[in-house]
């Protein structure tokens, strides 16, 4: 019987065939969106984990602005405590390089968005002052040159993003030419990998589109102000990360009086905090796509009833012949049930297209995993029994009699 | 035991001041093997007793016994299921699914029964065979002829072997040759044993019948035993007599027109000297009137 209904649905939806790709296009749009979100959030969140698991677990950062309520990673950070002024100085630097469980100590100095090179200019970059050590830690890979030392520290050097190398530069390779940056000129000393960028980093910057100049030659440009975005730390040797979490927050805490304005996160809160914050855009624009899903559902539900009055004397015969209230029922769902099934199939096909032009042509890496593959088909299995209940409780439900009159 | 027995079944139609008796205290026993013919105006109960009988609607009032069970009031399910296993209906406008094949509407009821595809299509066509319809098995309902699609019908009504086999005007949109294909299809049927149930309005066919039923305002007015190849007396009556329109007809109306079923008809037959005498009546004061 039940191959029976399922070839009877197949049937009935091939003789309406535009009526029943478009009920199925809300279901295609709702699960391609639906996997495409989803695989694009845990694509980045394994960029981002990826990142953050090659700086080493040892290494800690300090970030401006407390965590709203207990220090738990899982609770939100102040997102918007990147816009207004730092609360870390250069002394909270010198004071913590002097810890004696501390063994490099790096800050990232934000220092304006945009740069040039004689008519190529780039608005979108992030120019940072940092120290010569960020390569022990970051350990970039270098597509030309290489990282300042601390030979450096003076000088007007620069260490340029692969995207602000080809932007600027385009095919002419960038060593030795030089960037303008509020006015002044830093030549450049090595050029990123491409590989090494991503949409989101550790930094909370995408190294393609950064430039980075020794700290004082920095510090200079804006007439000696700071603003310090974060500092790296990497414990000594043989050190517990935990310990210099407590060192370093009760340094800082001397630093300012007691006023906590500031956040210390070991890698794996760092991973978590991050992981959260992907998870919470994901899961918002997950739920954009669930009700374009919620739509595709009830566009089957009104085909559904159509199909049903449609059908109301094929009903009647069918009931005359000896079909049950729960065969008419089953035959009904399995119908909705093929349109959303089907509908999810598709919109899986057309997220893997998504995916494909996505690696393509973007920079984002979204991760076709199957178990969201699993989900999309089981959401739209049940997206098809709520939906085809209604209509094939009616079918089941009409009189022989009236059926059969066609009315 | 009869095979089908109605003791005072009533069916009441809408409630308040819109209430149609359309069945009223019929008393009917069928025995197995018969042929009845049912035959009476439009709208006086034919197809209604039909549904009852067919399961497809429930009594009022009174007692269905199905093979000696009291089958009026199963619930809808075991009814389904009876209708399925028990019953056969052959319809005036064939009811064949416009989508399925002719094999696949003739093996539909089987499919009910939960038997395998393989099976089903096989018994389809030992069917189809039978009634001659083999090489057609894959055509469309809308490809064939009125009188092959109410074979297919007739085929589609016997997949099951049922015990019954309710038709109802099997040849009211056929032409008399496939009408004559049917109703011999139908008249084997009955040789091999089959109950038929047939509503029709033509004359003719009541010669295929053993017994026929003459229905009016949701009784059974009369009641005849044929023998196989006559029309019935009744039913020649009813439908070959000619007709003559009186002036009282004129002045009675449309209800005058009524007056022509069986059992009305021999009532009217006693009253007719009380007529005829007060026609005369009429007449004279008429002519006095002009003079």
């Amino acid at each position: 019987m039940f191959s029976g209904n399922v070839k009877t649905a197949i049937n009935s939806l091939r003789s309406a065939k535009w009526r029943s790709l478009l009920t199925m296009l809300g279901i295609i749009i709702g699960i391609s969106s639906v996997v495409t979100v989803v695989s694009l959030g845990e694509g980045l969140k394994q960029q981002v984990v990826g990142q953050i698991n090659s700086l080493g677990s040892d290494v800690l950062t300090i970030r401006p602005g407390k965590l709203v309520s207990d220090g738990s990673a899982k609770e939100k950070l102040n997102l918007l405590a990147f816009l207004s002024t730092s609360t870390l100085s250069e002394q909270d630097v010198t004071s913590i390089s002097k810890l004696p469980s501390v063994g490099v100590v790096v800050l990232i100095d934000f220092v304006t968005n945009s740069a040039s090179n004689g008519g190529q200019r780039m608005d979108n970059v992030s120019v940072l002052g940092t120290n010569a050590e960020l390569n022990d830690i970051l350990r970039p890979k270098m597509d030309f040159g290489g990282f300042f030392t601390k030979d450096n520290a003076g000088d007007n050097v620069a260490v340029i993003g692969a995207a602000v190398a080809a932007q600027l530069f385009g095919d002419v390779n960038p060593i030795g030419h030089s960037v303008n940056v509020l006015g002044q000129d830093f030549i450049i000393r090595g050029a990123i990998n491409p590989s090494a960028g991503g949409l989101i980093s550790a930094q909370q910057t995408d190294l393609n589109y950064t430039i980075f100049l020794p700290f004082g030659p920095a510090k200079n440009l804006v007439g000696g102000k700071v603003n310090i975005s974060q500092i790296l730390i990497r414990a000594k040797a043989g050190v517990n990360p935990d310990i210099v979490v407590a060192d370093v927050q009760k340094t800082l805490l001397q630093n300012r009086g007691d006023t906590e304005d500031f956040t210390v996160l070991k890698q794996d809160q760092l991973l978590e905090l991050t992981g959260g914050v992907v998870n919470t855009a994901t899961g918002f624009v997950t739920g954009l796509a669930a009700v374009a899903l919620l739509v595709g559902g009830i566009g089957i539900m009104d085909i559904m009833l159509v199909s049903v009055s449609e059908r109301t004397r094929e009903i009647g015969i069918r009931k005359a012949i000896g079909a049950t209230n729960r065969q008419i029922l089953s035959q009904f769902l399995i119908e909705g049930l093929a349109l959303t099934i089907g509908g999810g199939f598709i919109g899986i096909i057309v997220s893997l297209i998504i995916f494909v032009f996505l690696r393509l042509y973007t920079g984002l890496h979204p991760v076709i995993n199957a178990p969201v593959m699993i989900l999309a088909v089981v959401v739209s299995i049940v997206v098809g029994v709520i939906f085809s209940v209604a209509p094939a409780l009616k079918a089941a439900r009409k009189d022989p009699i009236v059926a059969l009159r066609g009315e | 035991m009869a095979l089908i027995e109605l003791q005072e079944v009533s069916k009441i139609f809408g409630f308040g001041e819109a209430t149609t008796l359309a069945l009223d205290e019929i008393n009917l026993s069928v025995e197995k093997g018969e042929f009845l013919a049912i035959m009476g105006p439009s709208g006086c109960g034919k197809t209604t007793l039909m549904n009852i009988i067919g399961l497809l609607d429930r009594p009022s009032h009174g007692k269905y016994l199905l093979e000696g069970r009291d089958s009026s009031r199963l619930r809808a399910g075991r009814q389904a299921k009876l209708r399925r296993d028990r019953i056969g209906f052959v319809f005036q406008f064939y009811n064949l699914l416009p989508r399925l094949n002719v094999l696949d509407n003739v093996a539909l009821p089987l499919a009910y029964r939960g038997m395998t595809p393989v099976r089903r299509a096989k018994r389809a066509s030992d069917i189809l065979e039978l009634i001659g319809l083999r090489d057609r098995e894959y055509f469309l309902p809308k490809h064939l002829s009125g009188g092959q699609t109410q074979r297919v019908a007739i085929a589609r009504a016997l997949i099951n072997n049922p015990s019954i086999i309710i038709a109802d005007e099997p040849t009211g949109n056929l032409d008399s040759h496939d009408s004559k294909v049917v109703m011999e299809l139908f008249a084997d049927l009955h040789r091999s044993g089959h109950t038929i149930l047939m509503v029709t309005h033509n004359p003719e066919l009541t010669r295929y019948a053993s017994r026929v039923i003459y229905m009016r305002d949701g009784m059974v007015v009369e009641e005849e035993s044929t023998s196989i190849g006559a029309i019935a007396k009744g039913a020649l009556r009813t439908y070959l007599r000619k007709r003559k329109t009186t002036e009282e007809d004129v002045l009675a109306g449309v209800s005058a027109l009524l007056k022509d079923v069986p059992g009305q008809a021999m009532a009217e037959e006693e009253r007719r000297p009380r007529k005829k005498a007060k026609l005369r009546k009429t007449r004279r004061a008429k002519r006095k009137a002009r003079r």
